[in-house]
């Protein structure tokens, strides 16, 4: 059994004002994927190639085991999408949606649809249109979620949501994560939400995946060294610094592969390190952007 | 082919097209009403209104189940389920024509009905069955482009070019001389001519929605 239940092999797909190149992803079952990116970036475009529903120009893509988008309408038996930019009827009511849904998908858990329904405070038999925004990522959330999939496709969820909503969504996520046989694609701009939920990130900016690796790798080799440097001493040049902040004397070097040994090398080259900070996700996305982007134009 | 896909779709399509339905069969009954007890100036009237309602019924048809799923942002939801292109585009075509093609054969049913049983305007038989079909080539014209071009904007022009096309085709069908001939008769009078122009008319529908599923085959990128 094929235990990737997402594989992008060297995808490309070219638009005139944009283009993905040579895209690589590999989603292991179980795993929880934050797919990070700017406004842009190409998260979108990835996703649609994910479900069949923009065609590669080149390379392979396997979801589930079917290959896309030949066997799309196999593989989105057992997918969950919710995006941004989707929506659901707005002059049928939630009730309708889930009737409509309940033949389709031979997994399909009523009683979990109407639980959900609760704890998400959305009347079944209400118009979509007369609810909210945050009540409509939670309706579409739902509609995901009870039909049971192997793997959920998430792209942007949260954006618009309200800080009560979002929180709602992110644990309803967190709850659907106790199946570890389920596996997620969430798609965001928004580092905070990724972080809560993932295990694995992927940086995307561009059209090109920059980083992918286990979310605590990323938090373990990222790093923040404030040096101080004596007069007539340069910023000491180390293997694996790919930005350098700070002023004059007081240099701040960003990291992405930090160890101990790092500090010792400073030393060495007579700075003196001040402090070594850790980063947040947001702040390794940034720098890791930055770097590449800088690397483009040097 | 996933049929009940096909037909959960369709199902749907029929669901938040019901008031349409509705409202062109009320209006189809009424202007049969007016043609057949309206008099001369009924029998006019009441011709335009059941074209009227027919085209209306295929607009709200076309632009609510094909047009509005991309401008409603619906269609990500729909492409999302389990189906393929192909059937999402068979869906659709099937989906028009069924919400359409019953409609247009009662009306259909009912003006030839009451030209059969009225002796003065029973040659109008052949050329109103020729005209019957070029509304049908409208509305799949209008179902083409719709699911092709994925526009309001080009499915409106197809539209106004069927409704055009209808008067240039009336005025050029009621010009030939062996329908035009038999119009004026007290029987019911079928040509060659007529059999010629009805192939042709079926032969573009075949055209049309074959030509929708050939373009709808290569296309790259549905959202």
């Amino acid at each position: 059994m094929n235990d990737l239940s997402v594989q992008f092999d060297g995808v490309s797909k070219r638009y005139p004002h944009f283009s993905l190149e040579n895209i690589h992803l590999e989603l292991p079952t179980g795993s929880i994927m934050g797919f990070i990116g700017a406004n842009g970036a190409g998260k979108s475009t990835t996703i649609r190639i994910l479900m069949g529903l923009v065609h590669q120009d080149e390379g392979s893509v396997r979801v589930l085991g079917h290959p896309m988008p030949a066997d799309q309408a196999a593989a989105k038996l057992d997918i969950g999408f919710v995006s941004e930019d989707m929506r659901l009827y707005g002059a049928a009511t939630l009730a309708w949606h889930m009737n409509f849904m309940r033949p389709i998908y031979p997994r399909w858990d009523q009683p979990y649809a109407d639980k959900l329904a609760q704890r998400f405070d959305l009347k079944p038999q209400q118009k979509i249109k007369g609810l909210s925004h945050g009540q409509r990522v939670k309706a579409a959330l739902l509609l995901a979620l009870a039909r049971r999939p192997r793997l959920l496709v998430l792209d942007e969820p949260t954006t618009g949501l309200d800080p009560v909503a979002r929180v709602e969504v992110l644990g309803e996520l967190m709850a659907a994560l106790a199946d570890e046989e389920r596996t997620i694609l969430f798609s965001s701009h928004n580092t905070l939400d990724v972080e809560q939920i993932s295990d694995q990130i992927t940086f995307i900016d561009r059209g090109r995946i920059i980083d992918s690796d286990d979310k605590e790798v990323f938090l373990d080799r990222w790093r923040r060294l404030r040096l101080m440097l004596p007069p007539d001493v340069l910023v000491p040049r180390l293997p694996g610094i790919v930005e350098v902040g700070g002023s004059g004397r007081l240099p701040v070097l960003t990291t992405n592969r930090f160890e101990p040994a790092m500090v010792s090398a400073c030393n060495d080259l007579g700075a003196t390190v001040q402090a070594i900070d850790t980063m947040t996700l947001e702040e390794i996305f940034v720098a890791n952007v930055h770097s590449r982007r800088e690397r483009l134009t040097a | 082919m996933n049929y009940s896909m096909v037909k959960s779709l369709i199902l749907k399509d029929w669901y938040f097209q019901r008031m349409s339905i509705l409202l062109a069969l009320a209006g189809g009954v009424l202007s049969l009403g007016i043609v057949a007890f309206g008099g001369q100036p009924g029998f006019t009237l009441g011709l335009i209104l059941l074209v009227t309602v027919m085209v209306m019924l295929s607009a709200m048809s076309v632009m609510g189940n094909t047009i509005g799923e991309r401008e409603n942002q619906t269609l990500a939801f729909s492409m999302s389920l389990p189906i393929s292109y192909l059937e999402y585009t068979t869906s659709k075509i099937l989906g028009n024509l069924l919400i359409f093609v019953p409609f247009w054969l009662a009306i259909v049913a009912g003006c030839l009905g009451l030209i059969v049983v009225a002796p003065p305007i029973r040659g109008l038989f052949a050329f109103t069955v020729i005209m019957a079909v070029e509304i049908l080539i409208s509305t799949c014209l209008m179902i083409a482009v719709a699911l092709v071009t994925e526009s309001k904007s080009w499915t409106i022009a197809a539209m106004v070019t069927g409704n055009l096309a209808l008067n240039v085709v009336g005025y050029l069908v009621a010009h030939i001389p062996s329908i035009r001939d038999g119009m004026w008769s007290k029987a019911i009078q079928w040509s060659p001519t007529a059999t010629i122009l009805l192939t042709a008319e079926f032969a573009l529908i075949a055209l049309l929605l074959g030509g929708t599923f050939f373009i709808q085959s290569r296309k790259k990128d549905f959202i």
